[in-house]
């Protein structure tokens, strides 16, 4: 439980106004002598303070348990409410805060005794999205409607990922591996034909051949051998966050999906265990150096929710000469570019020149654009075919740099895991 | 679907403190004095439109529903002539305006029972105040009395709302 202070009672807009027309009763009383306005005062003027006084006396302290759960696009929270004993959950109000990108599907749903309160939001992502969702807010209110009191809770944020389910698949790509180990002999071959690794806690899909009986029996319970063959390479998650002739807004929006996507790569690498590393370019290049386990998931998910589009635009090379600097060259290196414009083409022959073999997934800002300024009729279909051959130029020119997926339905990156499961990377030298 | 989904909409009028509100009210009303019925009028007309705004689906209407009661029981206790009971129906009034508060039909059931303990303080204050305009004889120093302790009551409820961390406790 956090030490989180007690926060004072809040008197809300009735208790005022019960005052001030107490006030005038008790006034016009005193100047006609006349004790009935008194009598009719009386309640308004002692209701508030009884309110307060006959309420909790701090702010309760509450648990609240919540979990988010949906798949794709629906994110739904559920989740209880339980004060201290002395506080009626009836008299709790609840209020969500729901993110900017996350739209509202119907009203929360409430059940409530004088024990526990248990609620449930539907709300829906329209784009992939990864984003913070804030504890509701609690509030101990007087039957009333007089006083409110703030609530205390342990709850801390959570995080809500939505991206396209076939990078879940991607994860089986073998990647490149970009650092030997010392002395390391590097066989073609995969599984355990490979250098020892370690031991680790046996799974459930370990072949009998994996299982490491000897230690297994001095440990007393199953372990299996690692090879670092059962490792797969390295891959670095490149995100460009320069801004683009598309405008902030359109900008933001992008680069949430994005962001999405990087995190569901990135996801799906680390479980097989492969190194993942980040690089947001804005004005200059944060990054998440190569890494891998449950702490790197954190690292980059933390730094995916934090990055931003810049306000500045940098030149490309010093992207490429950042990235020289952290990460070693020849790793695979996945771009996410919207190529809005000419300028944001340039990342890709920068970065190969300096020996990274680059894939770029190109968020296409047409559904956008579309959804937020639709035209009827004829000019509507012409704008959407010159828009439309003016980004197939584009993606056709990325091409002669670096493979380029065009990708036009944020739900589906089937295109992109065929790519990369069938990989005509050219080889870099 | 689950229980959550499945929970029945409420009753956007609850008539048991509704009809306490009205009856008080237009009572207090037909006190006050008003010529043709006025003040009957006025009452029945506030409770009305309150309960229409309260039952009204805008969350935003529903706030000022107290409004119109207020300004009725205002109006209706500036005129109301000095009687026999008609003090006592001032207060009823009020307090049956603050029951009316607690059993809004947005929020669960139990308000008015759950609200006793604060409806019990001003009850007791008017009671007491009843009974002592009754048996204690008029005049000049009891009415100074009366005065500055109400007085004193405006100024320590001034106090007190400005001063909300007064009503805090620390846990032993």
């Amino acid at each position: 439980m956090s030490d989180s202070p007690s926060r004072p009672i809040g008197w809300r807009p009735l208790s005022v106004t019960f005052v001030g027309v107490a006030a005038v009763l008790v006034f016009v009383a005193v100047l006609s002598r006349d004790p009935v306005p008194i009598f009719a005062a009386l309640p308004l003027l002692l209701a508030p303070i009884a309110a307060g006084v006959v309420g909790p006396r701090r702010s309760p302290r509450i648990r609240l348990t919540l979990t988010i759960e949906g798949a794709a696009a629906e994110v739904q929270l559920r989740g209880a409410i339980a004060p201290p004993p002395e506080v009626d959950a009836r008299d709790l109000f609840v209020e969500f805060e729901r993110p900017a990108s996350l739209r509202e599907v119907s009203p929360p749903k409430f059940e409530r005794s004088a024990s526990e309160v248990r609620f449930r939001v539907d709300w829906t992502a329209p784009e992939p999205i990864i984003t913070e969702v804030r504890p509701p807010t609690v509030l101990w209110r007087d039957p009333m409607g007089l006083v409110e009191r703030p609530t205390v809770s342990s709850a801390t944020p959570t995080v809500i990922s939505r991206y396209p389910p076939e990078l879940l698949r991607i994860g089986a790509v073998r990647l490149e591996r970009t650092t030997p180990l010392p002395g390391e002999s590097r066989s073609r071959r995969v599984g355990e034909s490979g250098e020892f690794h370690g031991i680790r806690l046996a799974r459930p899909e370990d072949s009998p051949r994996q299982i490491n009986w000897r230690a297994s029996a001095r440990a007393g319970h199953p372990l299996a051998n690692e090879y670092d063959l059962d490792k797969t390479g390295d891959i670095l998650l490149l995100l460009d966050a320069r801004p683009t002739p598309l405008g902030s807004e359109v900008d933001e929006r992008l680069f949430s999906i994005v962001r999405a996507a990087a995190l569901g790569l990135s996801d799906s690498f680390l479980t097989v265990k492969s190194r993942v590393g980040l690089g947001v370019f804005g004005e200059f290049l944060d990054v998440v150096p190569l890494a891998t386990g449950r702490t790197q998931r954190v690292r980059i998910e933390t730094a995916l929710r934090e990055a931003r589009i810049s306000t500045a635009f940098a030149p490309a090379e010093r992207c490429a000469v950042s990235v020289r600097r952290h990460f070693p060259p020849g790793l695979t290196t996945v771009v996410f570019s919207s190529l809005a414009d000419e300028s944001s083409t340039d990342l890709s022959p920068y970065l190969r020149r300096r020996g990274y073999p680059v894939v770029i997934l190109s968020p296409s800002p047409f559904p956008l654009i579309t959804a937020a300024f639709p035209l009827a009729g004829v000019d509507e279909l012409l704008a959407r075919r010159i828009g439309k051959l003016v980004r197939r130029n584009r993606i056709a020119r990325a091409w002669q740099e670096a493979p380029t997926i065009d990708w036009d339905d944020y739900w589906s990156l089937g295109k992109f895991v065929e790519f990369v499961r069938r990989p005509r990377l050219r080889r870099v030298g | 679907m689950s229980a959550l989904a499945e929970t029945p909409a409420r009753p956007r009028v609850r008539p048991g403190s509704l009809a306490l509100l009205l009856v008080t009210l237009t009572y207090f009303g037909y006190l006050a004095g008003y010529p043709y019925g006025l003040g009957f009028l006025v009452a029945a007309g506030a409770v009305v439109l309150a309960a229409f705004l309260r039952a009204s689906r805008s969350g935003a209407n529903a706030g000022y529903a107290p409004a119109p009661v207020l300004a009725a029981l205002a109006l209706e206790a500036v005129v109301a002539p000095v009687g026999f009971g008609t003090e006592l129906f001032a207060g009823f009034a009020a307090l049956a305006f603050l029951v009316w508060l607690a059993d809004d039909p947005s929020r669960p059931t139990g308000g008015p029972r759950r609200s006793l303990p604060t409806i019990a303080v001003p009850s007791l204050a008017l009671g007491i105040a009843w009974v002592s305009g009754i048996i204690l004889p008029a005049g000049a120093v009891p009415l100074g009395v009366a005065g500055g302790l109400l007085a004193l009551t405006l100024a320590a409820v001034a106090y007190l709302v400005g001063s909300p961390s007064l009503f805090d406790r620390e846990e032993a």
